[in-house]
């Protein structure tokens, strides 16, 4: 193998598959770039065998076709360090790759390309195209709200949804729940559950991704595809719970409140919030809303804010940090709460208006009081 | 009768810290119901069967015999040593009366372990009169609480007072004023105070440091870099001048178990989960009785003489169920014990927590289970521990409860 190429035009994809590599890895394959070249392309792979980056450059200058491995992390680091617009000249010499850039030279040792984990035969049972921006949308709406090593090992991940010419994502811990949907034209339905890691990756790939991207749906894999790479990761084999019914519908309790005012004041009263299980009290009278909070300490915080609230009076408790993710998640404006009572979930979301439409929806599970 | 000296006027201390230290406080509890037993050599051991002594009196202490020591051991030291099953009720009720009678001299009482305690009688100096005066007060309050002797210490700071009531022992009494505390520290070697062992022994060894008088040479940032506010804290301690309050309050417990040694050479699963299901029930109980749940769970058995074969596992949320425990740990021994000879159980909860509880979309409490364990509770409390249990328990180890050092009259720790 033996190519030329420009340092951008190398880093890039580079970059976008060292996310992918682990630090550590039990085995050695794995922390290695699969480097490989045609007649018209030339492509690096990271995997960590859940994930699979492979990012294409379309190159014409390509001399001699071949595939090896080199430690991606090392490649990077001198790649990032050569001066901007150096040229690169990589070749594998059949014992090491030798990198060379003006008067610098570089030899890394290799493993053998057929050492490297096959890529599954993927078959495609859904697919459609969206605009990269949507569909990093509904992931960032959402993700927050994933488990983490929960032992129900399902909900370590994003649930997408494809029905009705919509995408839905939905993420829960068992806590708090986010719901986010989009138009999309997508025939057919299907249900994946992507893994935590595979979520927060893809979004980072999509934060630099100008136009449509093809998403696949398999059997047991999900695959997001540009001109300029190829996302495949595995599922999470498992039934999602039925998110229709932790939406609650019944609530008569609506409080209506400006999501700044919200939170700088749930900023200001969290300082105070017990360390462990950062428990915030809504005192909601008509017209009023009261949070407090105290810690073991024994000190007490207390904001009083004018709110739209005619419901009952009710109190109910909160860990604030679930509050803090979904009012981050929501834009400025107004934020609607639906209540029921004290040990019941509760509804979040943007109050609808004629100029907002958001469907997306926040269920927030309470503590005891 | 302790007025002060006439050449001495009573002087204020700007800190007055007692530390009072029950001597061989079991076997004296022993020897004072039995008074046949007095000034002989008395050594307790867990129940009959017990082969490891938990602590002997001054008279068997002469011989050699140490806490710890093998009971065969011992015996040929002392042939005529009179062996004790141990009554932990009996030395928490004690300890219970003692700490309680403390109390009515100051409120700021740290009780540091079951025999032990500090009192910071600072504040009380205007009402009680000298630190001096407060010692022997304690002192006579611990003999009509319990008909016990103590050794104590007296001084500006817990260390110090510490360090004090080792010096005379048994019904020992020591003073050290505060202006004093330095230079009567300055030849003791480190490794005499409480809290610095071997390991920071070895370490200050290193800086040339091996009597309190050296550390002063030593700069603070040094013990602060490698041992954080603990190594501040050292520094401070050889100078006489421990910083550390008298701690009041219990503080939140950070992990909660129960662990028991099994017969010898345990094969048999039906014994071994047997005692699982006890462990697990004495756990979860306790964890009810303090209001607590708990999240993650480490449960092992001990091979003989080696390695734990467990782990720790964490459920959906929390619980304070023993059969949830029991069925957790039950799959963690199918998964961890092939039928290994083990000699040793072990069930712990790593993650307790106060019951304000989170709700859960998809886990709910069962309310049956809430009122079942709850009547439990209310029987066991009124008719004994275990009264009421599941029926496997009828087969449980009858080797008692064992009192643990660090019991406590109130609070997470008050379990035998």
């Amino acid at each position: 193998m033996k190519i030329s190429i420009d340092r951008e035009t190398l880093l890039k994809p580079l970059q976008l598959v060292s996310g992918v590599v682990e630090r550590r890895q039990s085995i050695p394959v794995l922390a290695n770039a699969l480097l490989k070249s045609d007649k018209k392309s030339f492509t690096l792979t990271g995997t960590d065998l859940e994930i699979e980056l492979q990012g294409r450059i379309a190159l014409e200058k390509i001399s001699e076709a071949g595939e090896i491995t080199v430690p991606a992390r090392k490649l990077i680091d001198i790649c990032k360090t050569l001066p901007e617009k150096a040229q690169i000249d990589l070749n594998f010499d059949g014992q090491k790759v030798i990198v060379r850039s003006g008067k610098s030279r570089f030899s890394l040792a290799t493993l053998p390309a057929d050492e490297f984990p096959k890529t599954e035969e993927f078959s495609a049972t859904l697919e459609f195209k969206i605009p990269a921006t949507d569909l990093r949308s509904v992931i960032e709406k959402t993700s927050f709200a994933m488990a983490q090593q929960d032992v129900r090992y399902y909900l370590n991940g994003l649930l997408f949804e494809v029905s009705d010419n919509q995408l839905v994502a939905v993420a829960t811990d068992g806590h708090r729940m986010g719901y986010s949907s989009i138009e999309a034209k997508a025939p057919g339905m299907a249900q994946v559950i992507v893994p935590r890691k595979a979520v927060l990756e893809l979004s980072r790939l999509l934060a630099d991704t100008a136009g449509e991207v093809d998403v696949l749906f398999g059997s047991n894999q999900l695959q997001v595809k540009t001109d300029h790479y190829v996302f495949t990761t595995k599922l999470i084999e498992g039934r999602f719970p039925d998110y229709s019914k932790v939406i609650p519908t019944g609530g008569d309790k609506v409080l209506i409140v400006d999501r700044d005012i919200l939170k700088q004041a749930l900023n200001r009263v969290a300082v105070l919030a017990n360390e462990k299980h950062r428990g915030v009290l809504f005192e909601l009278q008509a017209g009023t809303l009261r949070i407090t909070a105290n810690n073991t300490e024994q000190e007490e915080a207390e904001e009083e804010l004018n709110v739209n609230y005619h419901g009952g009076e009710m109190n109910i408790s909160f860990n604030v940090t679930y509050l803090f993710d979904v009012i981050n998640a929501l834009n400025a404006g107004n934020m609607q709460f639906t209540f029921t009572n004290s040990d019941s979930s509760i509804r979040v979301e943007q109050e609808k208006s004629a100029e907002n439409n958001n469907a997306d929806v926040y269920v927030i599970m309470p503590m005891q009081l | 009768m302790f007025n002060p000296t006439p050449h001495q006027p009573a002087i204020y201390w700007p800190r007055a810290v007692i530390l009072v230290d029950m001597n061989a406080f079991f076997a004296a509890i022993e020897q004072r119901d039995r008074p046949e037993w007095r000034g002989q050599p008395v050594a307790i051991t867990n129940g009959e069967q017990g082969t490891c002594i938990i602590t002997c009196s001054y008279e068997a202490r002469a011989y050699g015999i140490k806490t710890g020591m093998r009971l065969k051991e011992a015996k040929e030291r002392c042939p005529y040593l009179i062996q004790v099953p141990a009554h932990p009720h009996k030395y928490a009720k004690a300890s219970t009366a003692i700490m309680e009678a403390l109390a009515t001299l100051t409120p700021t009482i740290e009780i540091f372990s079951v025999d032990e305690c500090f009192l910071d009688v600072t504040a009380c100096q205007s009402l009680w009169g000298t630190p001096e005066k407060i010692g022997q007060l304690a002192r006579q309050k611990v003999l009509a609480a319990s008909g016990l002797l103590c050794s104590i210490g007296v001084s500006g700071d817990k260390t110090t007072a510490k360090f004090a009531a080792k010096l005379q022992k048994p019904n020992g009494f020591t003073i050290i004023p505060p202006w004093e505390t330095k230079e009567r520290l300055c030849h003791v070697p480190v490794t005499e105070l409480c809290g610095i062992a071997k390991g920071i022994g070895n370490f200050l060894a290193g800086y040339g440091v091996y009597n309190c008088g050296d550390m002063e040479r030593l700069p603070i940032s040094i013990l602060a870099q490698r041992f954080g506010n603990l190594g501040r804290r050292i520094w401070y301690m050889c100078q006489g001048a421990d910083p550390d309050p008298v701690h009041t309050n219990i503080s939140a417990p950070k992990s909660m178990g129960h662990g028991k040694v099994l017969p010898p050479n345990t094969r048999n699963k039906n014994t071994l989960f047997v005692y699982l299901l006890h462990m697990c029930e004495k756990l979860a109980a306790r964890l009810r009785r303090h209001e607590m749940h708990a999240q993650t769970f480490f449960v092992g058995c001990r091979q003989q003489w080696g390695d734990w074969l467990g782990k720790k596992c964490k459920l959906a949320r929390p619980t304070h169920d023993g059969k949830i425990i029991y069925q957790l740990g039950q799959r963690i021994l199918h998964e961890a014990w092939q039928g290994q000879p083990v000699c040793q159980i072990q069930v712990t909860a790593l993650d307790p927590q106060s019951d304000q509880m989170q709700y859960d979309f998809f886990e709910r409490p069962d309310p049956k289970r809430e009122l079942l364990n709850q009547i439990i509770d209310d029987i066991n409390a009124r008719y004994g521990e275990f009264a009421i249990a599941p029926a496997p328990l009828l087969t449980r180890s009858e080797m008692p409860n064992v009192i643990s050092p660090a019991w406590k009259p109130h609070g997470h720790r008050q379990t035998i």
